[in-house]
């Protein structure tokens, strides 16, 4: 009973905590001197937080900038991975297990290993200030886990499947499309899921590659809040729920796949439950 | 029939070369560009650079700055990856059984993933706060008079560790599909043996997961390395005293801030090489214990 709930849910409260303390934190009323003690919940919680928000900065410029990143970033991100995907599984093994390993070496390769230079080819390109750098991510598939991901779960599709839509006259192209994508559904609601996490909560490529104020995305618009008010708590901490609730929200979608008691078989259970 | 098979694996690579040409683009190319850069005199503002030979190694072994940098960079793996390896590895071992509402702690324990880290930065601001902060007070709780977290290089160190703690959703949830992946019937087979919960860990379940642990704590070294640029960078901004000026937020300044592009692709090279040494020692040591069988 002990070591099958009790500790767990420790654990789980623990993990829980941040969330916990950002939401009270941004419940506070403003100008309340600060708690002497540690409290759990605020002594008059009160929204007025998330009203003074868009008055101190453009909070609706910021959250389209964001969503219009993330709206031409997610399905990128998950053609990339599944084409990636589909083409490992129509490889033989031989070559496939090659290519398995050229991706964690890829997984290996440390981003900042390739900021400055990368920057500079995408100044040289002269599209710096927009947001094409910000798409770099999601033309690699967003990570090779999520190409893995896709992988294996086309690894569920046999081989006569694949033949026979071959032999009705179908092209690769339309087998990738209208045979494999649809058997794994589930897959392609991880990859978004974490390609919408990712894009959502960078905060590097903005920093590095916006600077036209009217282009900001949310997370800099964030930085942004902070350094105009840093002691402005429960503001502050609105600001960060409004950063977390569209990535938590998104997230409940996917957490029966990606959490589930078989996570491995929920990828590949298509359609068919 | 035959031509058909024939063609096959050539479609496959078809599948693959998006990504391959994504992948020489913007990692290959950029990498290697960063050895090109590293002898010349690039400011990161013109455009044409010119070649100075050594110049930017001499600058680099005389560096003082740098020197903080790297301690600063190897005190924060050596905390860092344990800590965040030995919490996924073991909350993945331990909600990985089916039991009812599993899935409510995993996602629990998943939260603080999804949380944006410039937000999970300003969150820990607030926590670490030295006088109302909620931590310090958690603290006072049990009678401690509290840290002056980010103030102090030690414990403003610590406070970045704890603050990456958190954020362990990916080594979590490939523990959690690595562990159901492992026979059922082995560990039926040991209980008959006799043999208890932890020695079925010992025994079983960690010599089983070695090789993903390994690829874990490779993966995590090279992420550790570079994830804290976005705390040092909302936390500390590199303060006090040097002791959060990670290698990353070192490269930041000196190719966005300081227009020394050509000397921040030198150190790009050097952090590179840091990484690599670290995970050579950590697969000799791999080799040297037989972990992998």
């Amino acid at each position: 009973m002990i070591g099958r709930f009790v500790v767990p849910a420790l654990f789980a409260a623990l993990f829980a905590a941040p969330l916990w303390l950002m939401v009270v934190g941004s419940l506070r009323p403003a100008g309340l001197p600060p708690p002497r003690t540690f409290e759990l919940f605020p002594p008059e919680p009160t929204l007025a937080a998330y009203a003074r928000l868009p008055r101190l900065i453009p909070l609706f410029t910021y959250l389209a900038n964001s969503a219009l990143v993330v709206a031409l970033a997610v399905p990128l991100t998950v053609l990339v991975a599944s084409l990636t995907g589909f083409g490992l599984r129509l490889l033989t093994p031989a070559a496939r297990r090659r290519v398995v390993f050229g991706l964690l070496v890829v997984l290996l390769v440390p981003v900042t290993g390739v900021w400055a230079t990368r920057f500079e080819l995408f100044r040289l390109a002269g599209v710096v200030d927009t947001y094409v750098p910000l798409l770099a991510p999601a033309a690699l598939a967003g990570s090779p886990f999520l190409v893995l991901l896709y992988a294996w779960s086309f690894g569920g599709i046999p081989d006569t499947q694949l033949a026979a839509a071959r032999l009705e006259g179908a092209g690769w192209l339309t087998v990738w499309r209208r045979v494999a994508l649809p058997q794994v559904r589930p897959a392609t609601m991880a990859v978004a899921v974490l390609a919408f996490t990712f894009h959502w909560s960078n905060f590097i490529d903005p920093l590095l590659y916006l600077h036209n104020g009217d282009r900001y995305t949310y997370p800099l618009g964030l930085q942004f809040l902070r350094l105009l008010n840093p002691t402005d708590w429960p503001l502050l901490m609105a600001g960060c729920v409004i950063a977390t609730v569209p990535c938590a929200a998104v997230f409940l979608l996917a957490q029966r796949i990606l959490l589930n008691d078989n996570p491995l078989t929920a990828l590949r259970s298509g359609g068919r439950r | 029939m035959k031509t058909g098979r024939a063609r096959r694996p050539l479609t496959a690579w078809a599948f693959l070369a998006p990504y391959a040409v994504a992948v020489v683009l913007l990692i290959a190319v950029p990498a290697l560009l960063n050895v090109g850069y590293a002898f010349t005199d690039h400011t990161g503002l013109t455009r044409d650079p010119q070649f100075v030979g050594l110049a930017n190694i001499r600058r680099l072994l005389s560096d003082g700055f740098l020197l903080d940098s790297l301690q600063a960079s190897l005190f924060h793996v050596a905390l860092a990856v344990p800590v965040r390896l030995l919490a996924a590895v073991g909350l993945g071992l331990l909600l990985a059984a089916p039991r009812p509402g599993g899935r409510l702690f995993r996602a629990a324990v998943y939260l603080p993933t999804v949380i944006p880290d410039v937000a999970l930065a300003v969150l820990f601001l607030w926590v670490l706060n030295p006088m109302y902060g909620p931590l310090n007070q958690l603290l006072g709780l049990f009678g401690h008079p509290g840290y002056t977290w980010l103030a102090d290089p030690t414990t403003a160190r610590i406070g970045v560790v704890l603050m990456l703690a958190f954020p362990i959703g990916e080594g979590f949830i490939v523990v959690l599909a690595a562990r159901r992946l492992l026979d059922g019937r082995l560990y039926e087979a040991a209980a008959l043996e006799g043999c208890g919960p932890f020695g079925q860990l010992r025994r079983l379940t960690l010599p089983l997961l070695a090789p993903v642990l390994v690829l874990l704590a490779v993966r995590d070294t090279i992420l550790t390395l570079q994830v804290n640029f976005v705390p040092a960078y909302v936390l500390t901004d590199g303060r006090p005293a040097n002791a959060t000026l990670y290698l990353p937020v070192y490269i930041f300044d000196q190719v966005f801030e300081f227009s020394g592009f050509a000397y921040g692709s030198l150190i790009t090279i050097m952090l590179m090489a840091v990484t690599a040494v670290i995970i050579a020692l950590q697969l000799l040591m791999v080799r040297r214990w037989r972990v992998l069988r």
